[in-house]
């Protein structure tokens, strides 16, 4: 058994299901392409959430299979607790999403677009458009076209369109495309806010960087299959463990580190040692390399455990990936 | 910071509230109707191009014919009346009222695919039927207006600027005259009734000579060399001024029938009929077009794939005798719709009613009304079910 760590502010619950999103061998195909490869994925309910991919991996193919926008060929899915698409209008009551880039009518004002979106809800939807647009930052420009609208407004406007439905789940896709790097901190901190008001919270991207800042936990997909997937804290323990070491002659010191047991990666730089050691290796064979470097004359200056991040471990995972097929 | 541990997901039961979600209902709500409506009258280009055909040409037309008619009203016959009215209808408002509609059909069901709102729409739950279907009556709550107010304009002008006289076979006419009053009239004006009045006689008829006595002037240079004979007719006998206006009574006679389906103006009860019969072409232009707009997901293609069907094919399949394909000819829907045109318009593809009351020989492929109806049925059912299956199956 696992676990999952949630935040604090208990989620308002649509159905007793706990997960937001739940999905048991999911497939989609295009012709000979498997797009999506019978995804097992549980996304827990009032947690940031992200979806990360390489290009193609099949991050929006899987979004748009869970909200309906085209049909899987095999597998099992619910939202909120609702499965899908027996129960498909229920679910996306509750489910606001934004699917590839947001685009909108371009002759009408971001306003109007809202409306024409809020007409399709429920009535109460049509009240939340002012204050969504207040939320996303572009009240000011609501009545101006979408036409005249920047790629981050658009964004903001795709969020706010979410938002009109008071979802208790948000999937967005690559919601910090075209942000200014004040934009993605105002969305980053709009994304907390959502999740700290009890929604879940989907967000697919590939700024990894973002990504850990924004979520709790992750999962990883490539060519359709996910090969991660749990809370970042958990998943970074399992990372490999990186040494930075200043020394003097660093090629002996190499070679008095491959002479040991210690089984790590050595890398010689111009001012000492880059070390892997692998996952789960234990804190005193670190003690162990300095002792082989001090008693075999090696000056350490420096010796610095490097903290292993999403986007490096992410690159790991995708590499070991590629390395054995 | 809480736990939760990762058990099998809790059983599914749906929330209070749920079952009364009409998201999922086929019918689309009047919120959805509306905001449709304003998405498409937004539409600057689209709604100024649907205007200048249905409303524009037709004035224009008529606004030239006022002020050439006020500056030269004897080079330039009045703006109105039964004759303009027929030809602006027939020609111009049924042809260019189904473009126009089938523009507007294509625009709604596809605009929404290919600007990217489609997906937002089916994320909201709501069914994709129910987003088809309120296109429908937004789309009829715009043509349909711009169409009755350009036929309004014409009907108002034909109506009011209609000529004071009755112009039958190029003689003027009082209107509304009896049949004693119409040969009365015709015995105080015979020459011009002999020379102008279609009618038919043998060579032994009792007016042969009294025809043959009247030069009509229309001999070189508007001289008197040409007289009208009847066939076999062997030397002209001499006519009295009696029997001249006689014959110009009998000749009268005949033609009264023809001179009854006769107006200065049309007749309310045709300006109805023509109302409604150009509103069932653009509702017919109007679905169609959305279902193929929608089929297709993409307005250009449609669009021209419609005015083929109108202004090409249409006409080519209503004329043409292809005794293999007979069936296929009747049910080209524009063929239908002209033989549903009301009696005492103009022919619309060589058929409909026609200026004579729809006695004369139709140039249509034969096609019974209740065929015709069955047909528009038939098109209108289709094509929405066509529209509407690809938008629930389509990927958004």
């Amino acid at each position: 058994m696992t676990t999952t760590t949630l935040p604090d502010s208990p989620p308002t619950l649509a159905a007793d299901s706990q997960w937001a999103v739940e999905t048991h061998g999911l497939t989609k195909r295009f012709g000979e392409n498997i797009a999506v490869n019978g995804v097992e994925l549980l996304i827990p309910r009032g947690c940031a959430f992200g979806y990360l991919g390489p290009n193609g991996a099949g991050k929006t193919t899987l979004i748009r299979v869970l909200l309906g926008l085209t049909h899987a060929d095999a597998g099992t899915m619910s939202l909120l607790g609702y499965p899908v698409p027996k129960q498909r209008a229920a679910a996306l009551a509750r489910v606001g999403a934004i699917v590839d880039e947001p685009r909108f009518h371009g002759h009408l004002t971001g306003r109007q677009n809202l409306q024409l979106l809020a007409a399709a809800r429920q009535p109460a939807a049509r009240d939340r458009i002012t204050p969504s647009l207040e939320r996303v930052g572009i009240l000011h420009r609501a009545d101006d076209r979408v036409s005249k609208y920047s790629m981050g407004m658009r964004q903001r406007l795709g969020v706010a369109a979410c938002l009109i439905g008071d979802p208790q789940l948000l999937i967005l896709d690559e919601p910090m495309n075209g942000l200014d790097p004040a934009g993605m901190h105002e969305m980053r901190d709009m994304i907390l806010s959502l999740v700290a008001e009890g929604r879940t919270v989907v967000l697919s991207s590939h700024l990894l960087d973002e990504v850990e800042r924004t979520c709790d936990a992750v999962a990883i997909v490539d060519r359709g299959n996910i090969i991660r997937q749990g809370p970042i804290s958990e998943l970074l323990a399992g990372a490999s463990l990186a040494l930075q070491v200043e020394c003097s002659e660093p090629d002996r010191a190499r070679a008095l580190l491959d002479a040991t047991t210690i089984g790590a990666n050595i890398q010689v730089g111009q001012l000492g040692l880059g070390i892997e050691l692998p996952a789960g290796t234990a804190r005193d064979v670190i003690a162990e390399i300095n002792r082989v470097l001090v008693e075999g004359g090696i000056s350490v200056y420096r010796l610095q455990q490097i903290q292993a991040s999403l986007e490096s471990w992410f690159l790991q995972v995708t590499s070991r990936l590629g390395a054995t097929e | 910071m809480t736990t939760v541990s990762n058990q099998p997901a809790a059983p599914q039961v749906a929330p209070r509230g749920a079952r009364h979600d009409r998201r999922g209902s086929w019918v689309p709500t009047g919120a959805m109707i509306a905001t449709r409506f304003m998405e498409l009258r937004k539409r600057r280009g689209l709604m100024v191009a649907l205007m200048l055909v249905t409303i524009g040409i037709p004035t224009v037309f008529l606004v030239i014919r006022l002020l050439l008619h006020a500056f030269a009203p004897h080079s330039y016959g009045p703006a109105g009346g039964y004759t303009v009215f027929t030809g602006l209808v027939a020609g111009v408002l049924y042809v260019f009222g189904f473009i126009v509609a089938a523009t507007l059909g294509a625009t709604a069901g596809s605009i929404d695919l290919t600007e990217g709102m489609f997906r937002h729409l089916v994320v909201t739950g709501r069914s994709r039927l129910a987003i088809y279907l309120a296109r429908i009556p937004a789309g009829l709550a715009i043509i349909l207006p711009l169409v009755a107010v350009g036929f309004t304009i014409v009907c108002a002008v034909c109506v009011f600027a209609a000529p004071t006289r009755l112009n039958f076979n190029g003689v003027n006419v009082p209107v509304n005259l009896s049949r004693a009053g119409l040969e009365s009239w015709a015995a105080d004006n015979a020459d011009e009734v002999i020379c102008n009045f279609g009618f038919r006689i043998g060579p032994n008829s009792p007016i042969a000579a009294a025809v043959n006595s009247v030069p009509c002037g229309n001999g070189p240079n508007g001289g008197p060399a040409i007289v009208k004979q009847p066939p076999g007719f062997q030397g002209p006998p001499p006519a009295s001024p009696t029997q001249i206006k006689d014959a110009a009574s009998l000749i009268a006679g005949m033609d009264y029938a023809d001179y009854t389906r006769q107006f200065l103006y049309p007749s309310d009860s045709l300006m109805i009929k023509t109302g409604l019969w150009i509103g069932l072409e653009a509702v017919v232009g109007f679905m169609v077009g959305l279902g193929l707009g929608s089929l297709i997901g993409q307005r250009t293609v449609a669009v021209i794939i419609m005015i083929v069907l109108e202004i090409i094919l249409t006409p080519i399949l209503s004329r043409a005798h292809l005794p293999h394909l007979i069936n296929l000819q009747r049910s080209v829907v524009g063929l239908a719709v002209a033989h549903l045109e009301p009696n005492g318009l103009g022919f619309v593809f060589g058929g409909g009613g026609g200026p004579d009351g729809g006695r004369g020989t139709s140039l249509l492929v034969p096609e019974s009304k209740t065929v015709a109806a069955g047909v528009i049925v038939a098109w209108l059912v289709v094509w929405t079910v066509l529209g509407a299956w690809r938008m629930m199956t389509r990927d958004a």
